[in-house]
C-alpha cells in the first residue's frame, strides 16, 4: 500500500515539471507538523520527502521545512512542509507556524497516551483558532511497534470521526501509510476554486488570514 | 470608464495630452508632457524624475494602436480613493474638446509633446542612470524577465503608482499610521498577484515568470522606499528595539541546557557553527543563512537532519546570544511590508516566522518555560547575577558574544568616521598644496614681471671734476681741521694759503693712510667751523661724504680715542651702531642723488641689500673688520704679533690701541676666545687689555 502512491508520486513528479505550465492546475499548500516532541514527525517528513525525490537532498540538512510535489489526477500538488517544535514551552508559539496554513498533520506516539493527549488540544486549537477549513490529519505513530502501543486504534479512529480528521497509523521507519496521508489531506484540500488556487492559491488566503494576527510578533 | 467609450481617433489624441504620468489630468508642453502636479512632484524628486523619464515614453508609447487599451486598464485598476479624487477633474475636461479648432490644436501639442517626451527620454538616457546604480539594475532585471512587453509596461506603471503613493503618504501631514500603509502595500501586492495571474498580457508566460515578476515588483518598490519604510519615525520600533535588546542582555545568563536544546558544546566544529550563526543574524537579511548554519550545527549534534524540535531552541539560543540590533524595526519592516504570502509560506517564510516565534519566546519568557522555578528566575533576572554564573570558558566566550557584535558595530562606525577624517585631511592637504602652488605662481608672475621691468639702481654719477674737487675740497678741510685744532680760527681768512697746505698735507696723507683718514674724520669735527667759501661744496656732499668719511673712519677714529680712554665693548657697540647708521644714511642719500664715486656707492650698495634687516649685528663685524684689515693691515699683524708680548710693547704707540680695540672687539667672537685661552702669553695680555678699559 505504501508503494502505490509512491510509484505513482515518482512518475508524476518526473512529469511535473514540464505539465507545471498550464493545461495542469497547480496547487501549493501550506502544511504544518504538529505534535509533542518525539512522536516522529520530521521522521515523518522526512520518509515523505527523501523516500521520493532524491533531488531534495540537500535540503534535508535540516528536516523542519521541507517541500514534495506530489500529482493527484491531473494536479500537481507542491506541500510546503512545516515543521514545529514540540516542546511544551514552545506550545504558545505555534499559532505563528499555522496561520495561513491550508493542512495540518497532528502526530502522535502509538505508545505513549500523553503524546495522544496532546494531540487532542492540539486539534481542539486548530479547530478554534486556525483558518476554519483547515484540513486536519492526525497520524499515530511508530505503527511498527502496535505490539507495545498504548493508544487504540479505534480509540483515535473514534475521535478523528467525531471531530472530522483524517486518520491514519503510520510508520516513518517502514514507510508505512507515510504517502498515503499526504495523498489523502491533499485529495480533501479544496482544488475546485480553480483560478484562486492557480500559481499559488496561499497568496488570497494567507493575506486575508494572517493580517490580523500579522502583529503576533510585537 | 469613459475613455474606453470614447472613439479611438479621439482617444489618440487624448492621451497624447494627458499628463504623461497618468495621472488623469492634462499635461502640459512646457511642463515636459506632465500636469503642473506631477512636474512639481517630479521636481522635488530628482531620482523619481529619472524613473519617470523613462516611464514616459513607454506610457506614451502604448497608447497607440492595441496597446491603448492598456493606458485605459491603467486607470481602470487604480485604487478606488484614488480614482474618486482624480475622476472628477477629468470628465470635466473631457467635455471641452469638442469644436475641431480645439481638436487641431490638440493634434499639434500632441505632436509637440511627443517631440519632447522623445527629447526627455534621449536627455534621461544619457545622464538618467548613470548616478543610481540599483535602478539601471532594476530595469536590468525588467528587461530580463521572461514575460510580454506589455506585461512589463504594466508592472513599470504598477511599481511607479504604488511608489508616488508610498510618498505621497510619507508626504502628507496628515496623522500617519503604518497598518494603514501596510494594508495599501500589501493590497497592491495582491491586485499584482491578480494582474500577473490573470491579465491577457500574461497570458503566455510561464507561472515561474509570474512569481519572478511579483517579486521584482516587491523588490523594486521595497529597494526605491526602504529608507521610508524601516522603522518609520511615527511608530514605536525603535523602542521595541530597544526593550527587546535589554531583555535580551538581561538573560544573558540562559544556557542551552535551560532552552531544552542539544548543542555540542565540547565539539569546536559546533563550536565555530554557533558563532558563524550568530554573526550571520546579526543581518536579518541572512536569516535563512543563519538557519542553515544551525542545521548544519544541529546535524552534527543530533547526527540526523534536525526537526524543529532542535531548531527552534538553537535558533533563539542564537538570538539571545547575537542580540541583533534593530530587531523589532527589521521584523516589522517585512511583515508590514513584503508580500504577505512570502511570510507565509517558502524556506524564508518558515524561517522567518521561527525568528519571530524566538522573538516572541524571549520576550514571553519566565521560569517555566526555562524549565526552572520561578525564584530561580527572579534571581537570575538580578542585574549582576549573570556575571558570576558562567562556569566555563564556553559560556563566557558566548557572553562576549553580544560585546564582540557591539564592538564591531562600533568598528564600522568608527571606520566610517575614519574614512570621512581621512577625506578631510587629505582634502586640507590637497587645499595647503593649492595654496602653495598659488602663491608660487604668484611669485613667479610678480618674478616675471619684476624681471621684465627689473627696478635698477644705477650708480649715481657724479661729474669728475666736482668729485675731484670735493677730495680736494676735504682734503683741504682735512688739513683746515688739522690746523683748526690748532688755529683755525687764525687761518680762516686765507683760502689759497690752506689750499696750497692742503695739497702739501695730501702727498703727506696718501703715505701714511691711516694717519691721513683719522686727519679726514677729525677734520669733521673742524668743519663744523664753516668757512665760507667752502660752504657750496661741503653742503654738497654734507652728510654721505661726511658720512662716508666717517664710516671709513669711524674704526680709525675711535681708535684714538679708545686708545686714550674708551672703553672696548663700547667702542664695538658704538661702531657698529655707526656702522648701520652710516649705512642708512648713505644709501638714502645715494638714492636721493647725491653724490659719491662709483665704486664707493656699488661697495655700499651691496653691503646694504643683505645688511639692511636680517643681519646687521653680524655683518656689522665682518665689516668692520674688512676695513680695518685692508685699511690697517698692520694692526692684524701686530694681533698676531701679539701673541709674542714684547711686540707688543714694541710696536709704535698709534697702533697699540688698536690691538687692544681689535681684541675688544673680538670679544664677541668665540675663536678669539679659544685663542687666548691657548696662550698663557696672550692670556696675559687679555688680562692687560681687559685691564686697561678699567
Amino acid at each position: 500500500m505504501a508503494t502505490t502512491p509512491r510509484s505513482g508520486g515518482a512518475g508524476s513528479g518526473t512529469a511535473q515539471r514540464p505539465n507545471g505550465t498550464s493545461q495542469n492546475k497547480s496547487c501549493q499548500f501550506k502544511l504544518v507538523l504538529l505534535g509533542e516532541s518525539a512522536v516522529g514527525k520530521s521522521s515523518l517528513v522526512l520518509r515523505f520527502v527523501k523516500g521520493q525525490f532524491h533531488e531534495y537532498q540537500e535540503s534535508t540538512i535540516g528536516a523542519a521545512f521541507l517541500t514534495q510535489t506530489i500529482c493527484i489526477e491531473d494536479t500537481v500538488v507542491k506541500f510546503e512542509i512545516w515543521d514545529t517544535a514540540g516542546q511544551e514551552r514552545y506550545h504558545s508559539l505555534a499559532p505563528m507556524y499555522y496561520r495561513g496554513a491550508q493542512a495540518a498533520i497532528v502526530v502522535y506516539d502509538i505508545q505513549n497516551q500523553d503524546s495522544f493527549q496532546r494531540a487532542k488540544t492540539w486539534v481542539k486549537e486548530l479547530h478554534k483558532q486556525a483558518s476554519p477549513n483547515i484540513v486536519i490529519a492526525l497520524a499515530g505513530n511508530k505503527a511498527d511497534l502496535s505490539n507495545i502501543r498504548v493508544v487504540e486504534f479505534d480509540e483515535a479512529k473514534q475521535y478523528a470521526e467525531e471531530n472530522g480528521l483524517l486518520f491514519m497509523e503510520t510508520s516513518a521507519k517502514t514507510g508505512m501509510n507515510v504517502n498515503d496521508i499526504f495523498l489523502a489531506i491533499a485529495k480533501k484540500l479544496p482544488k475546485n476554486d480553480g483560478a484562486n488556487n492557480q500559481g499559488g492559491s496561499i497568496r488570497p488566503n494567507g493575506n486575508e488570514t494572517n493580517r490580523p494576527t500579522n502583529n503576533c510578533c510585537k | 470608464m469613459a475613455t474606453a467609450a470614447r472613439p479611438p481617433s479621439l482617444r489618440l489624441g487624448q492621451q497624447d495630452l494627458k499628463c504623461r504620468r497618468g495621472c488623469g489630468y492634462y499635461g502640459t508642453p512646457q511642463n515636459d508632457g506632465l500636469c503642473s502636479k506631477c512636474f512639481r512632484d517630479r521636481n522635488d524628486k530628482q531620482r523619481k524624475m529619472l524613473k519617470a523619464g523613462d516611464m514616459q515614453p513607454i506610457i506614451g508609447g502604448s497608447s497607440h494602436g492595441p496597446a491603448s487599451f492598456s493606458a485605459g486598464g491603467t486607470l481602470e485598476r487604480r485604487s478606488p480613493q484614488h480614482f474618486l479624487v482624480r475622476d472628477t477633474p477629468k470628465k470635466q475636461v473631457d467635455k471641452e474638446p469638442d469644436t475641431t479648432s480645439m481638436l487641431q490644436k490638440k493634434k499639434f501639442t500632441a505632436v509637440l509633446q511627443k517631440t519632447l517626451q522623445a527629447g526627455a527620454q534621449k536627455i534621461a538616457q544619457q545622464r538618467g542612470y548613470v548616478p543610481d546604480p540599483t535602478e539601471s539594475q532594476f530595469v536590468k532585471q525588467l528587461q530580463k524577465l521572461r514575460i510580454p512587453d506589455d506585461g512589463k509596461r504594466k508592472l513599470k506603471s504598477e511599481i511607479q503608482r504604488l511608489d508616488n503613493e508610498i510618498r505621497k503618504y510619507m508626504n502628507s501631514h496628515s496623522s500617519k499610521n503604518i497598518d494603514e500603509l501596510s494594508d495599501t502595500v500589501q493590497n497592491t501586492y495582491t491586485k499584482v498577484a491578480d494582474i500577473v495571474h490573470n491579465d491577457p498580457r500574461f497570458e503566455i508566460a510561464t507561472n515561474e515568470d509570474r512569481e519572478s515578476a511579483i517579486d521584482f515588483f516587491e523588490k523594486v518598490v521595497m529597494t526605491q522606499n526602504h529608507k521610508f519604510l524601516f522603522s518609520p519615525y511615527f511608530t514605536t520600533d525603535e523602542e521595541s528595539d530597544m526593550m527587546v535588546q535589554k531583555r535580551i542582555r538581561q538573560l544573558s545568563w540562559i544556557t542551552s541546557k535551560h532552552l531544552d536544546c542539544s548543542i555540542d558544546e565540547v565539539n569546536a566544529e559546533a563550536r565555530d557553527l554557533v558563532y558563524n550563526a550568530i554573526s550571520e543574524l546579526e543581518k536579518l537579511q541572512c536569516t535563512v543563512r543563519c538557519c542553515r548554519h544551525i542545521f548544519e550545527l544541529l546535524k552534527r549534534a543530533t547526527g540526523g537532519p534536525a526537526s524543529a524540535d532542535d531548531f527552534l531552541p538553537a535558533l533563539i539560543f542564537v538570538v539571545l546570544k547575537a542580540n541583533p540590533v534593530r530587531l523589532h524595526s527589521n521584523i516589522n519592516f517585512v511583515t508590514r511590508f513584503t508580500n504577505a504570502s512570502r511570510v507565509m509560506s517558502g524556506e524564508g517564510g518558515y524561517y522567518f516566522t521561527n525568528l519571530c516565534s524566538a522573538i516572541a519566546f524571549i520576550e514571553n519568557l519566565n521560569g517555566e518555560s526555562l524549565g526552572i522555578s520561578k525564584e530561580e528566575f527572579d534571581a537570575l533576572m538580578q542585574p549582576d547575577a549573570g556575571l558570576q554564573s558562567f562556569s566555563s570558558p564556553w559560556e563566557s566566550a558566548l557572553m562576549a558574544c553580544e560585546s564582540l557584535h557591539l564592538i564591531s558595530e562600533n568598528m564600522k562606525q568608527m571606520e566610517k568616521l575614519q574614512r570621512k577624517n581621512a577625506d578631510i585631511s587629505s582634502g586640507i592637504a590637497s587645499f595647503e598644496k593649492e595654496l602653495i602652488e598659488f602663491q608660487r605662481e604668484v611669485t613667479e608672475r610678480v618674478d616675471t614681471v619684476m624681471a621684465k621691468a627689473p627696478l635698477t639702481l644705477l650708480p649715481i654719477k657724479t661729474p669728475a671734476f666736482l668729485i675731484g674737487q670735493a677730495r680736494s675740497q676735504l682734503l683741504q678741510e682735512m688739513h683746515e681741521g688739522e690746523a683748526g685744532h690748532y688755529q683755525a680760527n687764525v687761518l680762516s681768512g686765507s683760502q689759497s694759503l690752506t689750499v696750497h697746505s692742503g695739497m702739501v698735507k695730501t702727498a703727506v696723507a696718501a703715505e701714511e693712510s691711516g694717519l691721513a683718514l683719522k686727519d679726514t674724520s677729525i677734520s669733521s669735527i673742524g668743519r663744523l667751523s664753516p668757512l665760507p667759501n667752502l660752504q657750496q661744496p661741503d653742503n654738497l656732499f654734507a652728510s654721505p661724504i661726511f658720512n662716508y668719511a666717517a664710516f671709513d673712519a669711524v674704526s680709525l677714529l675711535e681708535e684714538p680715542s679708545s686708545g686714550g680712554c674708551a672703553d672696548v665693548l663700547m667702542l664695538g657697540a658704538e661702531l657698529q651702531g655707526g656702522l648701520t647708521n652710516i649705512n642708512y644714511d648713505f644709501d638714502l642719500s645715494d638714492q636721493s642723488g647725491e653724490n659719491s664715486t662709483a665704486e664707493e656707492s656699488k661697495l655700499n650698495l651691496d653691503e646694504f641689500d643683505p645688511l639692511a634687516q636680517p643681519q646687521p649685528q653680524p655683518c656689522g663685524a665682518p665689516a668692520a673688520v674688512e676695513p680695518e684689515t685692508s685699511l690697517l693691515n698692520t694692526t692684524t699683524d701686530s694681533l698676531i704679533d701679539s701673541d709674542v708680548p714684547g711686540t707688543c710693547v714694541s710696536l709704535p704707540s698709534p697702533l697699540k690701541p688698536e690691538v687692544a680695540n681689535y681684541r675688544g672687539f673680538s670679544n664677541f667672537e668665540i675663536p678669539s676666545i679659544s685663542c687666548n685661552t691657548g696662550d698663557f702669553s696672550s692670556l696675559g695680555h687679555d688680562v692687560e687689555t681687559t685691564e686697561k678699559p678699567k
